[in-house]
């Protein structure tokens, strides 16, 4: 088990609140709206903090008015995959952003392992660091 | 305004001593061109000194002017080297039955040869070079520049950008969070790095070496940056996030600067620092070799207010900012408004603006005395540092917006509970707010009832509020707006 | 101790539905209604009826009276041009200002919007647009080609499917009309009886008479600044009764087309007349013979549209 706060993973906006709510996922998403942003529905078993390029449930969804299409869709994502990490990412096409504006986690695994520091010694004092995830010792699909 | 007397080129150019303003440096009828590097002085003439010739005087000696007529300036096509003063009006709420002597705003073009591409260092040699010891004014301040798009498009500008940070670090939609290591001074590298561990650990994004932390007697830099590196490492482990330290580079030379930046490189990490002592071409430099290794360069604004404090001389802070984006540094400390250090609301919204907006438009308000594109140069991250903690955060955002870096240092490090439990106060106030905002709340108003609610779960921020709840730096700014009614003091 | 004197009488729980209904300002859109659309006088009457009971059933479910979210699918049938559009756009209006929809918008789609051409291909199609109507009116237009009999692979069918269980499992979210030419919509829902249940109110939208069309006409002209003079007026009529026996009459969809003919014929002849003096009323009138020159007048009818 992790040992830090909450012992889960703290990626994204709101890791370190309660998990939100189908009520407070769709506040967030209406305030994406809001703002024309994109939303996309990401999945996935490994979440190494390198890992950028999560499964998409989906491609983002565009031009949408109401966060009830995409509450659907996360529903359908979390029944499909109860056991993994995913994500919601709001994507803003605004001239000098053109990136991910929000983004955080909606599902989790029951169990989180986290992950260990594999040290190589290097010249000196001087060592290599390598994040490693327990989880992905076992094959894609039968981590969680 | 009075309009000058014509003089022949005969007459101009007679050696001796003629007024700045009859040698073709005031020009009220001329028009800025797209490609005019423009400034705004805030000028005190000495007492007997016209303003237009103190303006004409100041635009001469930061451009062609000597004390005296040179022959060799008709070898020259110099009416495009001239720097030309075109506007000068009284600065409102100042002179007589005021606590403050008459001041003007000079408002002085120059063309866009007068300056080599790509340097700061050219460019402030230019404009601040010699003029701020004349004789003719008693003080002398450089509010504002425009700086052309032709001219911002010779400059790399930031290394990484406040989007690609973002995307480096996969961190989106809520301010960073960070602190500086505390006691500044005397912790060996071990012992530093337990603070760093502890941390980031706890959920900051961040945590920063002191401006003064360099190579001293009790802990040399390989120390530092080598137990810096477990703990980032440890704590990213942790918590299954990208974590940063950023290690200052800050050296006596430019050789000692790369060995420790390729150092931190070498063991991983995604942040370096400097200060803005080490001066604007080894800025440059730094820049440069962040954006070649894949480095976010983070600049404390060490020594500013020597020259950025005082309304009547120097230079201010936004000016300092322009450079700053241009010489190409992706994080600048920018002021708290609530915390400790100066910082008008106003002001400082201006200099927030400069740093993130892709445009600003002109704003007196805001000190913004020009209208600014920014040519598509990337965003800096402004950092908030100095004074403030969890109690604040509805504040904070509210003032400072998403795209900022929040430092606690003595909000975390000082939390009774520990340094894990200070940040663990500090995220989950931050997440909380953060919620609240996009729920559509009026969190600034509802902000102390937010951070009560979620303390009644989160034992950390609860002892949090409870001990910094009555910390607030009331003071009078002494840089503020001009062009307010009243004057909006420090929150 | 009586309970009489704890729980207040019955009457005493004081509801003004005329403040009610003054609170959500649906009148404004009653108003609109009124002033976008000539006649329609039974449409009407049954929008105001839907909108009253919306009321009270809001009134009712804040006290406690109900608890279910009422089915609002509706139907809305009748011939082309008879403001089908119209009254679905100010139905979603009334809807949001009540509060059975969020945002209060409408998708309007054919059948082209939610089948694909190849298998797998219509149910992201369909999900795509409920999504966008989430929160809103959707509006499916001759919703009968949904359903194609004659091929059993249809993937309409699959669309269909879909379609009842978002009107079934997202009432609060999204509310559906189907509308489209009422004999094609009796056996369309005959053979899908899913929908009928699921479908609460049926609007009927009859033909317009000669003098509705008339008035839709100098309403519509006189938002462009143009009129009619006396005698073209007289024509127009004239054209009105023939035009409507003759195929492919879209009611006020036929008045507009034939109208921006009339508008060409005038610039025409104001063209052929160059040289002359041209005054604001010249350019502002139609005359007789812009209406005249129009083939529903030459012989016997032809069995193409008007031209």
């Amino acid at each position: 088990m992790m040992s830090n706060h909450g012992n889960r993973i703290t990626q994204g906006q709101f890791s370190y609140l309660p998990d939100l709510t189908d009520e407070q996922i769709s506040a967030q998403i209406r305030y994406a709206l809001k703002n024309k942003w994109a939303l996309g529905i990401e999945y996935t078993d490994d979440p190494h903090p390198r890992n950028t390029y999560w499964e998409m449930f989906g491609n983002p969804m565009f031009d949408l008015k109401d966060p009830a299409g995409i509450l659907i869709e996360i529903n359908n994502c979390r029944k499909t995959f109860p056991n993994y990490y995913i994500r919601v990412t709001a994507f803003d096409s605004t001239a000098g952003w053109e990136t991910p504006r929000m983004s955080y986690i909606v599902n989790r695994p029951k169990k989180e392992p986290g992950f260990g520091v594999a040290r190589t010694e290097g010249p000196g004092r001087q060592i290599s660091y390598r994040v490693h995830s327990y989880a992905t010792d076992k094959p894609e699909g039968e981590r969680y | 305004m009075a309009m000058v007397k014509e003089r022949s080129s005969a007459d101009r150019y007679k050696a001796g001593v003629i007024p700045y303003k009859t040698m073709g440096y005031w020009e009220p009828d001329y028009k800025p061109k797209d490609t005019d590097v423009i400034t705004m002085f805030r000028i005190t003439p000495q007492p007997g000194v016209d303003h237009e010739e103190a303006a004409a005087a100041v635009a001469g000696e930061s451009s062609t002017a000597t004390w005296t007529v040179v022959w060799t300036d008709r070898l020259t096509n110099c009416d495009v080297y001239r720097a030309k003063a075109y506007k000068s009006e009284p600065v409102p709420n100042t002179g007589p039955g005021t606590k403050t002597e008459q001041q003007y705003f000079a408002y002085i073009a120059y063309d866009l040869d007068l300056f080599e591409g790509g340097s700061i260092a050219n460019l402030t040699a230019s404009i601040i070079g010699n003029v701020f010891g004349f004789k003719a004014v008693k003080a002398l301040r450089l509010e504002d520049m425009r700086i052309p798009v032709a001219y911002l498009k010779t400059f790399q500008g930031p290394a990484t950008g406040i989007v690609v940070e973002r995307e480096r670090l996969d961190k989106f939609g809520r301010p960073l969070l960070g602190a500086t290591t505390k006691p500044k001074l005397g912790l060996s590298g071990r012992n530093y790095g337990r603070v760093v561990y502890e941390a980031l650990k706890g959920g900051l994004d961040f945590v920063k070496d002191d401006e003064n932390i360099n190579s001293q007697p009790f802990m040399h830099w390989r120390d530092r940056f080598l137990y810096c590196m477990e703990a980032v490492n440890r704590a990213s482990a942790a918590s299954g996030e990208v974590k940063g330290h950023y290690l200052n580079v800050t050296a006596g030379t430019m050789e000692d600067m790369y060995e420790r930046a390729e150092f931190a490189k070498s063991l991983g990490s995604v942040i370096i620092m400097t200060d803005l002592v080490i001066g604007y071409t080894a800025i440059q430099s730094m820049a440069k070799w962040a954006r070649k290794n894949d480095m976010i360069l983070h600049l404390h604004r060490a020594g500013n207010s020597t020259y950025s404090r005082q309304k009547n001389h120097g230079m201010n802070f936004r000016v300092i900012c322009k450079w700053m984006r241009m010489a190409g540094v992706d994080h600048i400390h920018a002021g708290t408004v609530v915390g400790k250090l100066e910082g008008d609301p106003l002001m400082i919204k201006g200099f927030y603006d400069t740093l993130r907006d892709t445009h600003t438009p002109q704003n007196l308000e805001t000190g913004l005395f020009f209208e600014q594109n920014w040519a598509s140069l990337k965003k800096v991250m402004p950092v908030a540092s100095g004074g403030i903690h969890a109690g604040q955060m509805h504040q904070l955002i509210h003032y400072l917006g998403e795209d900022v870096v929040l430092q606690f240092g003595g909000g975390t490090i000082g939390h009774p509970m520990g340094i894990q439990a200070g940040a663990v106060a500090n995220r989950v106030a931050l997440e909380a707010m953060i919620m609240a905002r996009n729920e559509g709340r009026d969190y600034l108003r509802e902000g102390p009832e937010i951070l009560n609610k979620a303390a009644r779960w989160c034992a950390p921020l609860k002892s949090a509020l409870e001990v910094w709840k009555d910390i607030t730096f009331n003071y009078e700014s002494t840089d503020t707006a001009d062009f307010v009614p009243t004057a909006t003091g420090s929150v | 101790m009586s309970n009489a004197t704890e729980d207040p009488p019955a009457a005493a729980v004081e509801i003004n539905l005329e403040a009610e209904f003054a609170a959500s300002n649906i009148q404004e859109v009653f108003d609109k209604l009124e002033r976008e659309l000539v006649g329609l006088v039974p449409v009407k009457t049954r929008i105001r009826e839907i909108a009253a009971m919306l009321l009270v059933e809001r009134l009712r479910k804040r006290l406690g009276l109900t608890t279910e979210t009422p089915t609002l699918h509706m139907s809305f049938t009748g011939n082309p041009g008879t403001g089908k559009t119209t009254v679905a756009l100010r139905m979603a209006d009334i809807l949001h200002r009540l509060g059975y929809i969020r945002q209060g918008h409408l998708v309007s789609v054919t059948r082209d919007d939610l089948v694909g051409q190849y298998i797998g291909h219509t149910a992201p199609k369909t999900k795509e647009v409920v999504k966008r109507a989430m929160g809103g009116v959707l509006f499916i237009d001759e919703a009968y080609y949904l359903y194609r009999p004659e091929n059993e692979r249809d993937y309409g069918q699959e669309a269909i499917e879909i379609l009842l269980q978002v009107m079934e499992n997202n009432r609060d979210d999204l509310v559906v009309i189907l509308a489209g030419y009422a004999d094609r919509m009796e056996s369309f829902f005959h053979s899908n009886p899913g929908f009928r249940s699921r479908i609460a109110h049926h609007v009927d939208f009859p033909d317009y008479g000669r003098d509705e069309l008339l008035a839709i006409g100098k309403l519509m002209l006189d938002r462009q600044n143009y009129r009619l003079s006396p005698g073209a007026e007289t024509a127009f009529g004239a054209y009105i009764e023939r035009r409507m026996k003759r195929p492919h009459f879209a009611n006020a969809r036929s008045v507009r087309n034939a109208l921006d003919r009339a508008r060409l014929r005038q610039a025409n002849r104001l063209f052929a007349a160059m040289g002359q003096p041209l005054s604001r009323d010249a350019l502002m009138t139609i005359e007789e013979q812009d209406i005249r020159a129009s083939r529903v007048f030459l012989g016997a009818p032809k069995d193409k549209g008007a031209a």
